[in-house]
């Protein structure tokens, strides 16, 4: 794929980079220099470990001062106070700002956009003015002088040297970290958080995503801080826990490139030598110009560059499709029978039941005692007016609602209480009626989201989520980003992407709204030739000529009930249904 | 049993000084949608203004404060116009970048210009003290809470009767509907922030015989403003208001039962516990989706 020709420049210039800056030292005699070069490394690692949730995850976080300081402290206060070699100090004070990280998240994780930043401030606030006020352990607002013993069981050495090589190979772990993120699965659920139902659907937990990501930073920014102690010898909580230096790993990434690998570390190179230079040539004189300097760079770099300086330099190449595969008819007949189901549950047993399922929402009562059950192999269409309820039984059943009352099992197993992704996982794929693709992917990402459910392997999702475009006639498109595509391959990538996860049952809502009669014929056969495959079907559709002529059986809900069932011909002789769609004086004539 | 009633008391007058700073921030909140990292910064502008106006030509702050305020109202419309008009529709990341760069700039800018000293006045009133009953009052602090329960009013008046009140009400409620009718929301989005910013000019004078002034003061009322926004509801000026008592509240009260130093501790505790139970805050519905309140 031409995603790895993507990377490849950057790879050199990494390798390049690296090579360079390996054998910089016997050229650098001057210390300052050694010493800049040395911020530069570390602020480079830690803006990369910020930038795993702060840039891939899109979690905004403003604290990541306490996990640098907590690095910074446990180390110190264990061989201070217990002796306990930094070496063993440095994985304890990771690990420890790895739990803290969790427990601040939890509770912010559901928090979006400046909320999240804000919590995440005050956490860091917190974490201060503990670390001031609990002056036993901490030494307060004094803070700590490491006291030079050279050793390399101290993790204390006698020339920059050392120090610039432990910080440049930080530097490399945590980029190296992030590449291989970044071409993961978990990278790619990651960039899906921003649109966390549809994450959901995929099969991939939003939570626990954010969890993992936010435990690495914060054990790769401890680190950082071990080493940042280890170097510069004195502590103290106002520089260390200052919102000055959450800030700084924010700006470096945003400078560089914000969710990019190299983006980070770009910017430190950029960031970390003016400021170190400003410090010196002003010293304590003008205090404070480097971050007026640095506030000057966020604002221009956010209203102006906003994608930064890497995305400046590189410019994705756009994949263009395969011209040989992009010659399509209009009316695709899908002659090519794949096996797109997961596992096959024996013929005859039902495979949902749904048993007086009922959500209240406050005082309304959305869907009342509904009982469904879905035979294997069938397709059901759901039906009724605008409010009766239809997308709230989705969601319950999809687990993206929690039922007041009522059971769900499927294929026999109780589902009622599952997690949407838990869901998801175990066949029963969903569409939403408001498209909601990942927007800053192409299609055949969106459509590996879905693959993911099943298969961690990049490759081999790549393979399939290109069986899978193949199958809906869409492998012409696969290389166009979202904002390219009309609302019907909108539609028919929620298909794609729910198809993807190898569902048993497919729930789709809407598919075919505002679709033209010659769009809508072509779904229909799609759908047919989907169900023939083995895949169960229930579809919510107002287009009733689709309904008519696709469902086996109907099921039509009003106000939240059930109020009739049958075959498509019953249904619509049936008096009630019409009274709900056309009103009391038609159900009499 | 004194001793509570003069908790309470102080609390309450603390809480008033706070509202002063959670008012403009609830309504830029609520209007524009956006969060004013930067708030706190402006209050500690307008401290430096007050403290600047007395030590060089030695009017006294609660003159200053009726010089300071409009001309805090024009730097509120100016700044709207530079610094978040243009990024009005753009992703959180890059407003919350933009209003961090502001705050850290306007910071070390003061930091520059007048070292991290902390400057205080010295006003015969700073003080005194009212005695009602057993209860001490202190002065400066009283006037501070008059002139938030004033202004609380007056805004509150002001969005329930004007045309101009009405129409950002309107706004709150939903932006495109308002547009639709009419309203000019970039008017209101710039008289909202100069409001907003007004409000804190308001503040600072206000706040000089009370606390000293430094370039980091801001941080440390913004981060108590944003709680009592949060608790308040956001967007909701008499949330704002209450929100500010009850923060006031327990800051007193855990200041004289925890430990003073932690108090910061205790409601940013309060705050994250909030967020997990509460989100859409005691008051208020509004803006509880823009949290991630489902």
């Amino acid at each position: 794929m031409n995603s790895s020709l993507r990377y490849l420049w950057g790879f050199k210039f990494f390798l390049f980079s690296i090579a360079l800056l390996a054998i910089l030292p016997l050229y650098l005699k001057n210390p300052f220099y050694m010493h800049v070069a040395i911020m530069t490394f570390s602020f480079a690692g830690l803006a990369s470990a910020w930038n795993l949730i702060g840039g891939f995850g899109g979690q905004l976080s403003v604290g990541h001062a306490a996990f640098f300081g907590i690095g910074c402290y446990t180390s110190t206060i264990l061989w201070l106070k217990l002796g306990l070699t930094p070496w063993a100090g440095i994985g304890v004070g990771a690990l420890l700002a790895g739990l803290v990280s969790l427990g601040i998240g939890y509770p912010c994780f559901r928090l979006r956009g400046p909320f999240f930043a804000l919590a995440t401030m005050a956490f860091g606030e917190v974490i201060r003015i503990f670390a001031i006020h609990f002056r036993g352990v901490t030494n307060g607002s004094i803070g700590f002088t490491i006291p030079f013993k050279p050793g390399l069981r101290n993790l204390l050495f006698p020339g920059k040297i050392y120090y610039y090589y432990i910080e440049l190979v930080f530097m490399i772990v945590v980029i190296l970290i992030s590449y291989r993120i970044s071409r993961s699965r978990f990278g790619y659920s990651l960039k899906g958080l921003k649109e966390d139902k549809a994450l959901e659907a995929c099969g991939i937990g939003a939570t626990r995503t954010k969890a993992y990501a936010m435990f690495l930073s914060a054990v790769l920014t401890g680190m950082g801080g071990t080493l940042f102690a280890q170097y510069v010898l004195f502590i103290e909580p106002d520089g260390i826990f200052s919102l000055d230096f959450s800030i700084q790993l924010i700006l470096m990434s945003i400078v560089g490139g914000i969710g990019t690998v190299l983006g980070p570390a770009v910017g430190s190179f950029i960031l970390s030598p003016i400021s170190e230079f400003l410090r010196m040539w002003f010293g304590g004189s003008l205090q404070g110009l480097h971050l007026v300097i640095y506030a000057g760079l966020l604002i221009f770099v956010a209203m102006y560059m906003p994608q930064g300086v890497v995305a400046k330099v590189r410019r994705k190449p756009r994949e263009i499709g395969n011209p040989s595969t992009s010659v399509q008819g209009q009316h695709r007949v899908f002659e090519k029978v794949k096996p797109v189901s997961n596992c096959p549950v024996e013929e005859g047993h039902g495979i949902l039941q749904v048993k007086g399922i009922t959500k209240n929402f406050g005082g309304l009562t959305a869907v009342r005692e509904v009982d469904l059950n879905i035979e294997t192999g069938e397709i059901l269409g759901l039906i009724g007016p605008n409010g009766a309820g239809k997308t709230t039984l989705f969601n319950l059943i999809s687990g993206f609602l929690v039922p007041t009352k009522g059971s769900i099992q499927f294929k026999g197993k109780e589902i009622t209480r599952f997690a949407a992704h838990e869901i998801s996982r175990m066949g029963i794929a969903r569409t939403f009626q408001i498209v909601s693709p990942f927007g800053e992917m192409t299609v055949l990402e969106n459509v590996m989201m879905g693959a993911f459910c099943h298969d961690h392997h990049l490759a081999r999702a790549r393979t399939y989520s290109q069986e899978i475009l193949d199958f809906l006639g869409m492998t012409s498109k696969q290389s166009l980003w979202i904002g390219e595509l009309t609302l019907e391959d909108k539609k028919r990538l929620e298909l794609a992407r729910a198809l993807a996860t190898k569902p048993t049952l497919l729930l789709i809502d809407e598919v075919m709204a505002g679709l033209n009669p010659e769009e809508v014929a072509e779904t229909i056969s799609l759908l047919r030739n989907i169900r023939d495959q083995g895949v169960t079907i229930l579809m919510i559709e107002h287009v009733m000529q689709a309904v008519m002529s696709l469902s086996d059986r109907i099921v039509i809900l009003n106000f939240g009930e059930k109020i009739a069932e049958g075959n498509p011909a019953e249904v619509s002789r049936n008096p009630e249904v019409i009274k709900a769609y056309l009103g009391e004086e038609y159900a009499i004539s | 049993m004194k001793t509570i009633i003069q908790i309470v008391v102080s609390g309450l007058l603390l809480g008033g000084i706070y509202s002063l700073l959670s008012i403009g921030l609830t309504l830029i909140f609520g209007v524009i949608r956006i969060v004013n990292f930067a708030h706190g910064d402006f209050l500690m502008l307008s401290m430096y203004g007050a403290y600047w106006l007395f030590t060089l030509w030695g009017v006294s702050p609660f003159l200053s404060v009726l010089i300071i305020t409009p001309i805090f109202f024009l730097l509120g419309l100016a700044v709207q116009r530079v610094f978040v008009k243009p990024v009005l529709n753009a992703s959180s990341l890059i407003q919350v970048s933009i209003l961090l760069g502001l705050s850290i700039g306007l910071q070390n800018l003061c930091l520059l210009f007048w070292k991290g000293d902390y400057r205080g006045i010295n006003l015969a009133i700073s003080t005194s003290v009212i005695k009602v009953g057993f209860v001490d009052l202190g002065v400066p602090r009283l006037i501070a809470f008059i002139a938030a329960l004033v202004i609380s009013v007056l805004i509150y008046l002001f969005l329930k009767k004007t045309y101009l009140g009405k129409a950002i009400r309107a706004t709150v409620q939903d932006r495109n509907a308002a547009e639709l009718m009419g309203v000019d929301i970039n008017r209101i989005y710039r008289l909202t922030f100069g409001l907003g910013i007004g409000c804190v000019g308001l503040a600072g004078p206000l706040l000089m015989p009370i606390y000293s002034v430094f370039p980091t003061v801001g941080l440390y009322f913004v981060l108590t403003a944003f709680v009592i926004v949060v608790l308040g509801g956001l967007g909701n000026v008499a949330g704002a208001f209450f929100g500010a008592l009850i923060i006031g509240l327990v800051e007193s009260f855990s200041g004289f039962f925890i430990a003073p130093a932690l108090k910061e501790g205790v409601y940013f505790i309060i705050f994250i516990l909030l967020l997990l139970v509460k989100p859409a805050g005691l008051f208020g519905q509004l803006g509880s989706e823009e949290i991630g309140a489902r």
